[in-house]
């Protein structure tokens, strides 16, 4: 009797606990208590903390190679790049591109946003981080899930829990760290502007616009490829009308059945001999640096811009250039209505906003032209 | 620890840069450009129905 005690003790997960492990369950709580308490990207946040949880409990082996449960998950999903991309098919699916359309001006907003993608590259390298590392920690300043999670997976994948992290922590914080660089770059005035009604768009020009975008995108940057084509797929399934069930699919089921197999996937890398580290501290300061200059570069963009277009933009709109889709958007709109209460910013912030999913995108591909 | 390569960080710097920028250019001319070919298809094609349908009003008229 007492022997069968002892080997169940001995055999449990306790004798094997170390201090690290408790150090990661309370990470894991932490996020738990933001997902359902503070509803902080609840979708992500629930699988990811349950994740760190149960990869932190000694002798489960769940990311074992070869044998273990979430390591298959993680393996064929995100090692072997098929989860970003479904997710894009769903996100295509839902996004609506009408405001880009009907202003395609704001793709270079999209564009101005992605500068402060670099120079957080340039900040990671200077503080230590190999090139690999930098181009993983800048792309958090895209402030786009997927796109961390596929960048990182191929340049630096021990990265990966700290970077999709990071990544969907301030895209939750959208409405705390946004709105002061707004009030910091632009004045009152600016922020008072009232832009021009946007043009009504048509069905087949919805239709087109998936169509040329994809084929563009994927013959100037070959490796936009797999995450351009889904979002181009997915939109087109919404635009043509034709195929409800599989944009329901996409938008709806699958999109649902992979975010939980992501989550859990990444919360499973946070183990604690590779996320109790201080260059995690660093990695976590430097996406909040990301995020903080993209959403001044795209500000910064529209302001440009500014001098040279006749019918003025609204330069808050050029916040909205990172994705965060639609968080970034909403947020233009509340800043712009606190200036003037007439003042209607998110249809005008919509196009900006999508084209910094596509910006994003197109600023991974070349990062990982240029280091992959 | 690894020398960085500072010829290399310069290198994906600006061409990052440079890259996404003329990326989403030719995004927006050619956006622009099939978009104006559509309306003008569509405004055409709105012309053609108006003038045929007071014709098609005026043969039954005379039937």
């Amino acid at each position: 009797m007492f022997d069968i005690l002892r080997e169940l003790i001995f055999t449990s997960g306790f004798v094997s606990l170390s201090g690290g492990n408790i150090i990661m369950w309370m990470i894991s709580f932490v996020l738990l208590y933001l997902a359902i308490k503070k509803q902080y990207e609840p979708l992500l946040l629930l699988p990811i903390a349950f994740g760190i949880l149960v990869v932190n409990l000694p002798l489960t082996f769940l990311m074992d190679p070869e044998h273990g449960l979430i390591w298959f998950f993680y393996h064929y999903g995100i090692e072997l790049d098929i989860i970003p991309p479904l997710i894009f098919l769903g996100l295509g699916a839902m996004i609506d591109f009408g405001p880009l359309i009907a202003n395609p001006k704001t793709l270079l907003l999209g564009a101005g946003a992605q500068a402060g993608l670099y120079v957080t590259f340039f900040a990671a390298v200077l503080f230590g981080f190999d090139l690999q590392e930098a181009g993983s920690i800048a792309i958090i300043g895209g402030a786009d899930g997927p796109t961390t999670i596929y960048l990182t997976s191929k340049l630096a994948p021990h990265l990966l829990g700290a970077t999709a992290v990071s990544a969907y922590a301030y895209m939750a914080l959208v409405p705390i760290i946004q709105p002061p660089m707004m009030k910091l770059l632009t004045t009152d005035a600016e922020r008072k502007i009232v832009m021009t009604k946007l043009r009504p768009v048509s069905k087949l020009q919805k239709i087109c616009f998936p169509i040329v975008t994809a084929m563009t995108i994927m013959l100037v940057v070959p490796p936009a490829a797999p995450l351009i084509s889904m979002l181009m797929l997915g939109n087109l399934f919404k635009e043509s009308g034709v195929v409800e069930r599989l944009t329901n699919a996409a938008s709806n089921e699958l999109m649902n059945v992979v975010t939980i197999f992501l989550g859990l996937s990444i919360g499973a890398t946070m183990t604690a001999a590779t996320f109790l580290s201080p260059k995690v501290l660093f990695i976590f300061f430097l996406g909040l640096f990301a995020f903080a200059i993209s959403t001044g570069a795209g500000l910064l963009m529209a302001k440009f811009m500014n001098l040279f277009l006749k019918d003025k933009i609204n330069p808050l709109i050029g916040a909205a250039g990172v994705s965060a889709v639609p968080m970034a958007a909403r947020c233009v709109h509340k800043v712009g209505s606190e200036a003037n209460r007439r003042n209607y910013l998110l249809m005008y912030a919509m196009g900006p906003n999508v084209a910094g999913v596509i910006g994003t995108v197109v600023a991974a591909a070349i990062l990982l032209k240029n280091l992959g | 620890m690894m020398e960085t390569d500072w010829s290399k960080v310069l290198e994906v710097f600006g061409s990052g840069i440079i890259g996404v920028f003329l990326v989403m250019f030719l995004l927006q001319i050619l956006t622009q450009l099939s978009t104006r070919i559509i309306d003008f298809v569509e405004n055409k094609n709105k012309d053609k129905t108006l003038v045929s349908v007071p014709q098609e009003a005026v043969a039954k008229e005379k039937a």
